[in-house]
């Protein structure tokens, strides 16, 4: 290497042993300096741990580390920073009930008289970061109250405070919206022009093709490929993470729609901090066909799904299930009814991560008189038999159906709430999410029960964070803004399109 | 009827709104290490224990040296000690802060007895002298002054330090770069680690603070108000401490308001004399009080995020 | 691993002892003796010694089912002393007031009553908890000085006082009566005592039923499935569809209901009348060790419930023969709290090489406590 592509990073045969797992093995990683390096991989591929070794969070059973061609020990996030490493973390490391003036400073606060932290030289010190990188932020304003663009810029002046010249960047887009994500990509870009070095992590393929300059695939705890990235494409990269050549597409029938399954009119509901979230959604959803809900997160399809479901509130508005009001229904009695949802939060709130596969398997229908006498005394036989049958039809990997769902991986998860809930043969499926977070094959495997489902005549609602997902799985796209919904679009509707629906904009367009 | 104007008449003396200080400040140093604690992240139910390790060895101390000075560190060293065990049992082993917390508060009943028979055979512990006992003091001047002098300014020393501990402790919390890091610690310790901030270091400290405080109490219930240990002579005030922390919404102000109140409470009840009414049915007021204070008035409070969780370095 | 725990526990303990000038071997021989009748040096009668810990062992099974079912819903009941109270005070009042009726009507309605009062007094700081959020280990704990304060209004110089200047109540009728297991007279002697000294009674049965009605419940019926969702996830029992604030109000009832059912025991079956000694008891608290080293098993508890009564039931031989305090017992409990809690050896093992196994839950399947006045329980840290 010339001197004006230095090493930055150098890590050089780490290996770390998780119990059960071989997180990193013999991983070699290495970064020039000034350059935006991607960090790819399927979840629980190693890249979080290569990255935690990295800022000192996880220590290597062996393996060297070399900052700017020096050997270095990093026994912890202190030693890292200083080091000039940098971390913004996938979840914020922010505390919401701070002010952001004190969530930058923390650890190295400014401090006048005995102890007593000095704010005004913490404002200055912001003030001139902010200037210097061009990233507003007001330092007196409360953390929490900030939407995620500004908090994860926090983040960022949070790491450069700390005079980090190099920064890693855990899945930095994953909450952003398409518009919050260009800008920071074109941050990004003035900090590499700044000299800053930047590591990306990420499994959005696109974005790393657009952002990057090279790319590390990793998987399984093994480096797999060094890529440059005007050399390469999205397939190369996929078939490189997955080990396998992958369908990127989805192959389905035409919809054959029926009668009108559900009815939402105007409905209206608040969301868990007590704001209204849902403002007036209308749609109509119909047997035999997949309807995709397209927004940015946070636009109200958490709050309209589980309105739906049973499990939220409405504040005002309809939903009728084929003509009946189910608008105030809870979540057992819709279930008898033939409502089916699979939630967004797989660990949070579809599993009981410490029951086994069998007890999950009839979560929310212990009393139904399938599994319970007299809705009380549970019948053990039932419920395992029925455990059994899914196990084998939804191909969940488990050595048996006695296994705490805890110790399954995210896919296999994600299938136990799959087949819970198509196991029931449901006349509507609610999906929120439904491959958030799972490998490739598991994917692959979910759409096509989820298309099985419509081709057995059921109505599907889907909700996607990843566009791709709901254009190749949709009959109709319906895009969701500000808690309405402002079009239905056709499946091949122009993603520009799409994007611009999903921020705000072309709605007259669309009308007219 | 006549309890009601019993207690009226009670409100308008003076001797009333001293007692009331005395206890609010008994139970206020170890509310305010349970803000400590909690604040930095670790539940900490384990004042009653503390207090009772402090009252124990501060009576022993006092007998030996004659020393109440002295004897009133050993207290508060006694109540660092149990918060340690609290420390190492769940922040390095990651117990349930709270099964710690009630097993600190069985060993500290069960060792103190267990200690009474062992050191003074089974009879009493014996009573430390009038000059050997946690002085009072007039400030002079100052304790002049009509009805409020007799409130504020003729108290034991104890009174005065606690007042400055509160205040010490309301600006270390929120005004300091430590307090900064406690409260960081508290809402969320991977952002503190990831920030360079040693968590273990600081809810140790925080913990340990909270041990000193409350052994303090102990030594102010046993050498200052009385002048020996009695089993179990504690009798839930450690408990009372944490309810007043919850009431005041983990804030030294807050805690100390409801201290003020529980005071009261005990203060009736002390001079149930001239109160036509059953002691024991008095006695149930302080905890009916928090029972309805609960219940009703401050509604629902938040604790700092990470209160009761245990730091696994590394996770997210 | 909970075996490990209590041996850890007695070796700290032995310690203790030596190291204050005791003779731990005494102490442990004294505690065996009074526990379960072995090994009695100074002519103890090992039958009463027995008995005696039976006696002892028939409350702690109860309100340990008492706290080991709330906390299977992650609540913590700190409460299950003053809701023994509770039961003993009902018992006690109806047994006086209709001490006439004969034992089939007067024995059912005691006990029913008794838990009745119980699941009332745990119910307050359910209801709280479901609807507020008030966190339950400070309402239980102050609900326990009310129902010691309330007993001693009544028994001192309240409506229950047998005489001015005594502190205790006016017998139950005898048709509220509990049978003792051996007959209640002198035709029987064993080990030169007549049978009726020896005082293990009949409750026995019924603090076993309620050990099995547990399992049962907590495994085998829907309820005690909600009950474990709730615990383990509250989030996600109630995208279930399950009622978590109901879920966490049935619990306390039935938990005050065990507790109720304890103090019932006690006063039908051992004394009959309510006195100063409930003033001081402990059987609440000691079901909190009982139902953690249970491991919230119907045998667990019925096994740890053995091991602290006889504990107990050694403390005062231990303190007559080895001049040894009977708080160490107390000691003791904490010791073994701690121990589980933290799982010392656990972490001892994992220092040891070639003992180290995978990491487990500590203690297993113990929902994390809910941080102070928060209705929904913080998720685990995820690694």
């Amino acid at each position: 290497m010339s001197d004006s592509q230095a090493i930055a990073v150098d890590m050089r045969g780490i290996t770390k042993q998780f119990p059960g797992v071989l997180a990193n093995n013999q991983v070699d990683f290495s970064v020039t300096r000034g350059e935006i390096h991607a960090l790819v991989g399927e979840n629980g591929a190693g890249k979080s741990t290569l990255m935690n070794v990295l800022y000192g969070l996880v220590h290597p059973d062996s393996g060297e580390i070399l900052i700017n061609g020096k050997m270095v020990h990093i026994g912890g996030p202190r030693d890292a920073i200083g080091l000039g490493i940098g971390m913004v973390h996938q979840h914020f490391m922010l505390i919401p009930v701070f002010s952001v003036g004190e969530n930058i400073m923390l650890g190295r606060e400014p401090v006048t008289g005995p102890d007593f932290f000095d704010r005004a030289r913490a404002r200055a010190a912001i003030a001139e970061l902010t200037k210097a990188y061009g990233l507003a932020l007001d330092p007196d304003a409360r953390m929490g109250d900030l939407p995620v663009g500004l908090q994860q810029r926090a983040e960022i002046v949070k790491v450069l405070y700390r005079g980090a010249e190099i920064l890693v960047l855990d899945e930095p887009t994953g909450v952003l919206t398409p518009q919050e994500s260009k800008e920071l990509f074109g941050v990004l870009r003035d900090l590499v022009k700044a000299d800053k070095t930047i590591i990306f992590i990420s499994h959005k393929l696109k974005e790393v093709l657009e952002i990057s300059d090279r790319i590390t695939v990793m998987r399984r705890g093994k480096v797999v490929g060094h890529l440059i990235t005007k050399d390469t494409n999205e397939e190369a990269i996929a078939t490189l993470m997955v080990g396998r050549a992958v369908l990127l597409r989805v192959d389905k029938a035409p919809a054959k729609a029926g009668e009108v399954a559900l009815k939402v009119d105007n409905l209206t509901a608040n969301s868990d901090q007590s704001v209204p979230a849902l403002k007036g959604a209308s749609f109509e959803l119909r047997y035999g066909e997949i309807l995709g809900i397209a927004g940015v997160e946070g636009n109200g399809q958490s709050e309209l799904m589980e309105v739906i479901a049973g499990t939220r509130r409405a504040s005002g508005g309809q939903v009728l299930l084929a003509g009946r009001d189910i608008t105030t229904m809870d979540a057992n009695t819709e279930r008898d009814a033939g409502v089916a949802f699979i939630p967004e939060d797989r660990r949070g709130t579809g599993l009981v991560l410490g029951f086994s596969i069998a007890e999950n398997s009839i979560l929310g229908r212990e009393r139904a008189p399938s599994f319970s006498w007299r809705h009380f005394v549970l019948n053990l036989i039932a419920i395992r038999n029925w455990a059994l049958r899914l196990v084998k039809e939804f191909d969940i990997r488990t050595p048996s159906i006695d296994v705490a769902v805890r110790n399954l991986s995210g896919g296999n998860q994600q299938k136990v709430i799959v087949a819970r809930e198509i196991g029931s043969n449901p006349k509507v499926l609610l999906a929120a999410q439904p491959t958030r977070g799972v490998d490739i094959g598991a994917i692959e495997f979910i759409h096509r029960q989820i298309i099985k489902e419509r081709d057995n005549g059921a109505a599907v609602l889907l909700v996607s964070a990843e566009l791709d997902e709901v254009r190749s799985l949709s009959d109709r796209i319906a895009v969701m803004y500000e808690g309405k919904i402002v079009s239905i679009e056709p499946p091949d509707a122009p993603e520009e399109r799409l994007g611009l629906l999903m921020t705000g904009g072309g709605t007259r367009a669309g009308a007219a | 009827m006549t309890a009601v104007t019993d207690i009226l008449h009670l409100l308008f003396t003076a001797n009333l709104w001293q007692a009331t200080l005395a206890a609010a400040v008994l139970l206020l140093l170890p509310a305010l290490g349970g803000v400590i604690s909690e604040r930095s992240g670790v539940v900490n139910i384990a004042m009653e224990g503390m207090m009772l390790t402090g009252a124990f060895f501060g009576v022993v101390a006092d007998l030996a040296w004659h020393n109440p000075l002295a004897a009133t560190g050993v207290a508060m060293l006694a109540g660092a000690l149990m918060a340690t065990v609290h420390a190492v049992v769940s922040i390095q082993f990651r117990a349930d802060q709270i099964v710690s917390g009630i097993a600190i508060n069985i060993f500290a009943a069960g060792l103190t007895v267990f200690l009474v028979n062992r050191i003074y055979g089974l009879q009493d512990v014996g009573h430390v002298g009038q000059s050997e006992l946690i002085p009072y003091i007039n400030v002079p001047g100052l304790d002049q002054i009509p009805f409020l002098g007799k409130v504020l300014f003729q108290q034991n020393v104890i009174v005065y330090a606690a007042l400055i501990i509160l205040v010490l402790t309301h600006v270390v919390l929120f005004r300091t770069r430590l307090g900064l890091r406690i409260r960081a610690v508290g809402e969320h310790p991977q952002a503190a680690d990831t920030a360079g901030i040693n968590v273990f270091a600081i809810r140790y400290g925080a913990v340990i603070t909270s041990g000193l405080l409350s052994g303090l109490s102990g030594a102010f219930l046993a050498i200052g108000i009385s002048n020996t240990f009695v089993p179990n002579m504690t009798d839930g005030r450690g408990y009372i401490a944490l309810a007043a922390m919850i009431f005041g919404k983990w804030t030294p102000g807050g805690a100390f308001i409801a201290c003020l109140i529980f005071g009261l409470g005990q203060a009736i009840y002390d001079n149930n004399s001239i109160i036509h009414v059953s002691p024991y049915l008095l006695s149930m007021l302080p905890y009916l009080l928090t029972l309805i204070v609960l219940a009703g008035v401050v509604g629902r409070s938040t604790p700092p995020a990470a209160d009761g969780l245990p730091y696994v370095p590394g996770s997210e | 691993m909970p075996l490990g725990s209590v041996l850890l526990a007695f070796v700290v303990d032995g310690l203790l002892v030596g190291v204050t000038g005791g003779n731990p071997f005494a102490a442990y021989g004294a505690l065996l003796c009074g526990g379960f009748g072995f090994i009695c040096t100074q002519g103890e009668n090992p039958v009463l010694q027995i008995s005696n810990t039976i006696v002892f062992v028939i409350p702690l099974i109860t309100t340990g089912v008492a706290v080991a079912l709330p906390f299977r819903a992650g609540l913590f009941n700190i409460g299950a002393e003053g809701q023994l109270l509770a039961g003993a005070i009902a018992c006690t009042a109806i047994g006086i007031k209709f001490s006439s009726l004969p034992s089939p009507i007067l024995l059912p309605m005691v006990l029913i009553g008794g838990m009745v009062a119980g699941a009332l007094w745990a119910g307050v700081a359910g209801v709280l908890k479901a609807t507020i959020g008030a966190h339950e280990v400070v309402t239980t704990i102050m609900m326990n000085y009310v129902a010691q304060w309330f007993l001693r209004y009544l028994i001192v110089g309240g409506p229950l006082q047998l005489a001015p200047g005594t502190s205790k109540s006016s017998p139950i009728g005898a048709g509220a009566r509990l049978a003792t297991v051996l007959p209640n007279d002198n035709t029987l002697i064993i080990f030169g005592l007549p049978s009726s000294v020896y005082r293990v009674h009949t409750g026995l049965l019924i603090a076993l039923a309620a050990a099995a009605i547990f399992a049962f419940l907590l495994w085998r019926t829907s309820l005690g499935y909600e009950i474990r969702a709730v615990g383990q996830s509250q989030k996600a029992a109630r995208y279930a569809g399950v009622s978590v604030r109901r879920t966490i109000i049935v619990t306390m009832l039935i938990a005050g209901a065990f507790s109720g059912l304890a103090g019932a025991t006690e006063i039908a079956g051992v004394d009959h009348n309510l006195t100063d000694k409930y003033f001081s008891d402990s059987t609440g608290f000691d079901a909190i060790a009982v139902a953690l080293l249970g491991l919230g098993s119907g045998v667990g508890i019925v096994l740890a419930a053995i091991l602290f009564g006889a504990l107990h039931a050694g403390g005062s031989v231990m303190q007559a023969d080895a001049n040894i305090s009977g708080n160490l017992v107390f000691i003791l409990q904490a010791l073994i709290l701690f121990s589980i809690a933290a799982n010392f050896v656990g972490a001892i093992r994992q220092r040891i090489p070639g003992l180290a196994r995978p990491p487990t839950a500590l203690p297993p399947e113990m929902p994390p406590a809910a941080p102070m006045m928060t209705e929904a329980a913080v998720p685990p840290v995820e690694s």
